[in-house]
């Protein structure tokens, strides 16, 4: 089994704390070997690239030397965080001049980059670590009929050339964990869509409007819920459903789960272990006593 | 040699005849490295002659046959059809016209609307006459550190392929969309250019903020451009010379005094620092239901271990030329 430094990002310690907290009760249930590190920092989420370039991948450096440091693969549950740390690597590991620059800047604090890590979604892991059979195995109490629209959103399949897990034109990965959970994919045709979460403060309407795209989408393929592996994608689906749907004109509810929140239903971890309760619309496609 | 019986679901639409688009399949045999192009010319050339695709270079250069393969648009001349079937794991190939602009028949698509808007945003050198020399006479130099800040944005083909992927194009009538922007940018770091920064204002007035970061256009770009990247640059620009008063700019700075306040995003001052009270009374509602559901934290975030190295190597990427 793999050792991982948990990056769970700033939205799953707080706005999405359902997500850290499902995160842990899944990773203690699968005895995965994760610990994460006090000294991450927030990514920037991409958006202090648009300060400098170079600062963006400074902060993500040092990030990525802290799990280094402690020989782990970094393991996050956040699409953007997931996105930004493979950015700089890949950037850091294949241009010998940026590398030597950034790592003059880490010097000073002690640190120094050297790629040896990878940086990988919580997703991934259960996939690498067990496989659909295995993670198939550890099931209790399987989601039997239950059909699940499986929301990729934007960050975990692209770009290709940095994410590159699977085809980003049509991955599987979501469809796998829902089959060995015992549930049904039922795939839309907006399911790599954007949610539009990184345009909600400049343009909010066009922002929901996407949101509320995706959602329809989800009603027409009969979905009972969406799983989506994004706690940005969460909050806009999830959080802000009732806004989103009304900028399309509907009104509905569909459940929204995070990855590990439906993996943790199928393993019988308690709902309020996994933080459902915390879930803005009600979770009500599922059994939960 | 290796070959599949494919079936190709095309997309036809003639507008002087037809009310409405229709499907219409064409099995055929496809050999080993046969291109989506070539099965297109093949279909025509031996079965329908009425089809209509739009091929020119065949060299991925001219990007003129960009279509949607399976709901991905691609150029055809660059994909192959083993590719594909493999991808998707079936033996329909769904061809269809890419979107965000009107088809005149079949797969051909009108660039007028995309060729327009970028025209408006004057992606084009306009030499500055303290660095371009007014005869030929004399030479104009760039230098490699100064070539490679826009270097691969000059490999732009005009294909319209990440125009025809970018969702916000669809929703937003006024945004540039992805390669004119990564253009505006491009001509905006050029040291012979006489508008320089200030090109960053054309970017802001073509919605540049809008652009949701979904990365949509870098993975559909057959050159590997990545357009997002420019446009994160021209955003950057933007603040550089002091646009600096709107939800944008302001959220980027908001994330900043984050990290060197604690190291972690202040959640809950967001939208105060992003949108004043604006953006407090906007999403009071939610807010209230997010703190009712225990998803906030307080406004004052204990610093992360070893924030002193956060800062400093902020401090220093900061001072990098």
């Amino acid at each position: 089994m793999g050792k991982y430094a948990f990056y769970p990002g700033c939205a799953a310690k707080g706005a999405s704390k359902e997500l850290y907290e499902a995160t842990i009760a899944v990773s203690n249930k699968l005895n995965l070997d994760m610990v994460e590190l006090p000294e991450f920092s927030c990514c920037g989420a991409g958006v202090l690239e648009e300060i400098k370039e170079v600062l963006d991948i400074a902060v993500n450096a040092r990030n990525l030397a802290y799990a280094e440091r402690e020989g782990r693969d970094i393991v996050t549950v956040c699409s953007t965080c997931l996105l930004v740390l493979r950015k700089a690597k890949y950037l850091l590991d294949n241009d010998d001049e940026l590398r030597e620059e950034v790592n003059e800047i880490l010097k000073e604090s002690g640190l120094e980059y050297k790629g040896t890590v990878d940086v990988k979604h919580f997703h991934w892991v259960l996939l690498e670590e067990f496989g659909e059979e295995g993670l198939k195995e550890k099931v209790v109490k399987p989601l039997t009929g239950l059909k699940v629209y499986p929301y990729y959103g934007c960050h975990t399949v692209r770009p290709k050339d940095i994410i590159g897990y699977e085809p980003s034109e049509n991955p599987q990965s979501l469809e796998k964990i829902i089959r060995a959970l015992g549930a049904t994919p039922v795939c839309g045709e907006r399911r790599l869509e954007c949610c539009g979460f990184h345009a909600f403060w400049p343009a909010p309407n066009i922002s929901m409007k996407l949101t509320g795209l995706n959602l329809k989408d989800a009603r027409k393929e009969s979905a009972d819920c969406i799983v989506t592996p994004c706690p940005l994608c969460h909050m806009n689906l999830d959080a802000n459903q009732e806004r989103a749907l009304k900028e399309v004109g509907e009104n509905f509810k569909m459940p929204v789960l995070h990855v590990p929140q439906l993996v943790g239903l199928a393993l019988g971890i308690s709902p309020r272990e996994l933080g459902i309760h915390r879930n803005i619309t009600p979770v009500n496609c599922v059994q939960i006593s | 040699m290796e070959s599949r019986k494919v079936i190709f679901r095309i997309k036809r639409f003639n507008p002087k005849k037809d009310e409405r688009p229709y499907y219409k399949e064409y099995e055929i045999d496809v050999p080993k490295g046969m291109t989506i192009l070539e099965a297109l010319q093949y279909i025509k050339d031996n079965i329908d002659p009425t089809l209509a695709f739009r091929a020119f270079c065949r060299s991925a250069i001219c990007g003129s046959c960009s279509v949607k393969i399976n709901g991905y648009p691609k150029l055809a001349c660059k994909t192959q059809v083993f590719n594909e079937l493999d991808v998707y794991n079936t033996n329909i190939l769904t061809i269809e016209p890419i979107d965000n602009m009107e088809v005149i028949r079949d797969l051909i698509v009108d660039w007028d609307s995309a060729i327009q808007k970028m025209e408006k945003m004057r992606p084009y050198l306009i030499p500055d006459p303290e660095v371009v020399p007014e005869t030929l006479d004399e030479e104009c130099k760039v230098y490699p550190h100064e070539l490679k800040k826009f270097d691969k944005f000059t490999d732009c083909i005009l294909c319209t392929t990440c125009y025809s992927a970018c969702g916000i194009v669809r929703v937003d009538s006024n945004y540039g969309g992805p390669f004119p922007l990564a253009r505006v940018y491009r001509f905006a770091v050029d040291p012979r250019d006489s508008l320089k920064k200030e090109r960053a204002k054309i970017g802001f007035s073509f919605d540049m903020w809008n652009c949701v970061r979904c990365n949509k256009c870098a993975d559909v770009c057959p050159k590997h451009i990545a357009p997002v990247d420019g446009i994160m640059k021209l955003r950057g620009l933007s603040i550089e010379i002091g646009l600096r008063n709107n939800p944008g700019a302001r959220h980027v700075m908001a994330f900043y005094k984050s990290l060197q306040e604690s190291g972690m995003l202040n959640e809950v001052l967001l939208p105060l620092r992003t949108k004043g009270i604006k953006g407090v009374l906007e999403n009071l509602s939610i807010g209230i239901k997010m703190i009712l559901k225990g998803k906030a934290h307080s406004p004052i975030m204990k610093p992360i271990k070893e924030h002193e190295t956060l800062k400093e190597v902020m401090k220093r990427a900061m001072e990098v030329e």
